[in-house]
């Protein structure tokens, strides 16, 4: 799934990061799972990121979006980090990546 | 750090509602394998005996029921995507059947049907209205009602319906309430209770996650629709041909309706398998899967008793076979698998949910132990092929060998939990 961005360049170093953040369930990364919709800069030394959840009530929730928000400070270490929660569109399959599909068929 | 968005993160159910029921189920298991081994000659008398009686309501309500009360407080709130109501409910469910479920095991196992039984029936009662409740408002409160909603509602009434009646049974003995004996009334209360409750309940949140593990695309809600309805029919007709006298339906056809269910779940699973996208699947998962094809031996054995009962009267043996297979067969194997789907995640989130992202972590699966989990799988396998047998043959050395092994089973699971559960932070 494409990442929607205002900024092609640091959303690249952004999801650098996030790719440390890990589902513990399925064990694949929060990008290849297709979890972050969404990183935006739209001011200087702001994040503003969307992401969802495989499923709303997911008892991983607050630790994976802990970690997620863990990850962005520790790269961007000045940057005021906005983490939005959204079920909207609702995670599917079809977002994995081709990476993830190939690390989930290995 | 700021977490906001359209729809705020959910707080899940608290550790501390859940963990309670695992480690009473963990030493329920024990326990029932305990007097299993203890009380092997029972199993060479009619079925209605303190012994059998004993083990059986050990293993329905304190393994089987207290660990489905435990898990279902975390899983229904991701099923039916609601919080749930209230943990003073749990707590007071948790607690009402902890008091009452060894209360009413001692009445059965020295066949007292005295104060004992009665307060434990009650006490069970009361614990199962506070379980029905505190997930109805849940349920009632959530946006999303649909098909998992309907098997696990009505799964619950079945639940208080076969409680009601198991305390109908125990005051009977001393007060005459209903027009025959207890034993008259057993077949009804077992298969609203197997059925009803056990099935219904494992179908309905069975047919969420093991799509939801395997990452299956494949969903399916018309098949559940025709499984919910299948199962539920064929329960009424049983029960309608068990109280009605003037009645004209044929035994066969409630366990037909019921097989047909379990024939269509089976398939319903087949197809998850078949459309996963994650290809390996582990150990607890693979438990899990030979479970549902676990749930054929029974059915085997009561199309095998329909044809004997109406050739030859009866078959206690087979009798034994059937409720065997049931409780130490299909509920053990899913449970033993299941356990170590969604302890681990219960504990890892205790443990490290707010260690996240500040090093790297274990992996939930690393908080118990593969190789005591293998070999616990291979004593229980051994150890319920063993007994099985020994049922069929009525030989005690065969009967006690069996038991000896699902004793062995219990042991090591018991230590994974105890394992799992005193889980401490570290980081790798």
């Amino acid at each position: 799934m494409k990442i929607s961005t205002n900024n092609p360049e640091q959303c690249a170093v952004a999801t650098e990061a996030l790719k440390q953040v890990i589902d513990p369930e399925i064990g694949l990364n929060i990008i290849d799972l297709g979890l972050v919709y969404r990183i935006d800069f739209p001011e200087e030394n702001k994040i503003e990121a969307d992401m969802t959840l495989t499923t709303q009530f997911c008892p991983m929730g607050e630790a994976i979006t802990g970690s997620a928000n863990e990850m962005l400070q520790e790269t961007f270490k000045d940057y005021k980090i906005e983490l939005n929660l959204v079920f909207e569109p609702r995670w599917g399959h079809h977002l994995i990546t081709e990476e993830g599909q190939i690390y989930l068929n290995s | 750090m700021i977490i906001s968005g359209n729809s705020p993160l959910q707080k899940t159910t608290s550790w501390k509602v859940v963990l309670p029921f695992y480690m009473y189920a963990a030493v329920a298991f024990l326990f029932s394998c305990l007097l299993l081994l203890l009380s092997g000659d029972s199993f060479q008398l009619h079925y209605f005996n303190p012994g059998t009686l004993a083990v059986t309501h050990l293993m329905a309500l304190g393994w089987g029921t207290m660990i489905i009360l435990g898990a279902s407080h975390q899983l229904v709130p991701v099923l039916i995507e609601g919080k749930l109501y209230s943990n003073t409910l749990a707590w007071l469910s948790f607690i009402f059947a902890a008091v009452g479920i060894p209360l009413l095991v001692y009445g059965f196992y020295i066949f007292d049907m005295g104060w004992p039984a009665q307060a434990g029936a009650i006490a069970i009662n009361l614990g199962i209205i506070s379980y029905m409740a505190n997930l109805a408002i849940s349920m009632a409160r959530s946006t999303k009602k649909g098909v998992y909603s309907a098997f696990i509602l009505t799964a619950i009434i079945w639940l208080l319906l076969t409680t009601l009646a198991g305390m109908l049974l125990v005051f009977n003995f001393t007060h005459a309430i209903l027009s025959s004996n207890s034993l008259t009334y057993l077949p009804l209360h077992a298969h609203m209770g197997i059925a009803g409750w056990f099935l219904l309940l494992v179908i309905g949140v069975g047919a969420r996650l093991i799509p939801m593990f395997l990452i299956s695309k494949y969903t399916n809600e018309k098949i559940l629709w025709t499984i919910f309805g299948s199962i539920n029919l064929g329960l009424l007709l049983f029960i309608v041909s068990a109280l009605c006298v003037h009645h004209h339906i044929p035994s066969i056809i409630p366990a037909l309706l019921i097989a047909a269910g379990i024939f269509l779940f089976g398939w319903y699973c087949r197809m998850a398998y078949r459309e996963r996208i994650r290809r390996q699947v582990d150990d607890p998962m693979k438990i899990s899967l030979l479970s549902v094809a676990m749930i054929a031996l029974p059915l085997f054995f009561v199309v095998a008793l329909i044809a004997l009962v109406s050739v030859s009267g009866s078959s206690n043996e087979l009798v034994l076979l059937y409720g065997f297979c049931i409780f130490f067969g299909w509920i053990t194997a899913i449970i033993l698998g299941m356990t170590f789907k969604t302890l681990p995640f219960i504990v890892w989130n205790k443990v490290y949910h707010l260690r996240s992202g500040k090093g790297k972590t274990p992996d939930p699966k690393d908080l118990f132990s593969g190789t005591q989990f293998k070999w616990m799988a291979v004593s229980y396998l051994a150890g319920f092929i063993v007994f099985a047998l020994g049922l069929f043959l009525q030989q005690i050395l065969i009967l006690k060998a069996g038991a000896g092994l699902l004793v062995v089973a219990a042991f090591l699971y018991n230590l994974n939990i105890y394992k799992t559960i005193r889980h401490k932070a570290v980081s790798i």
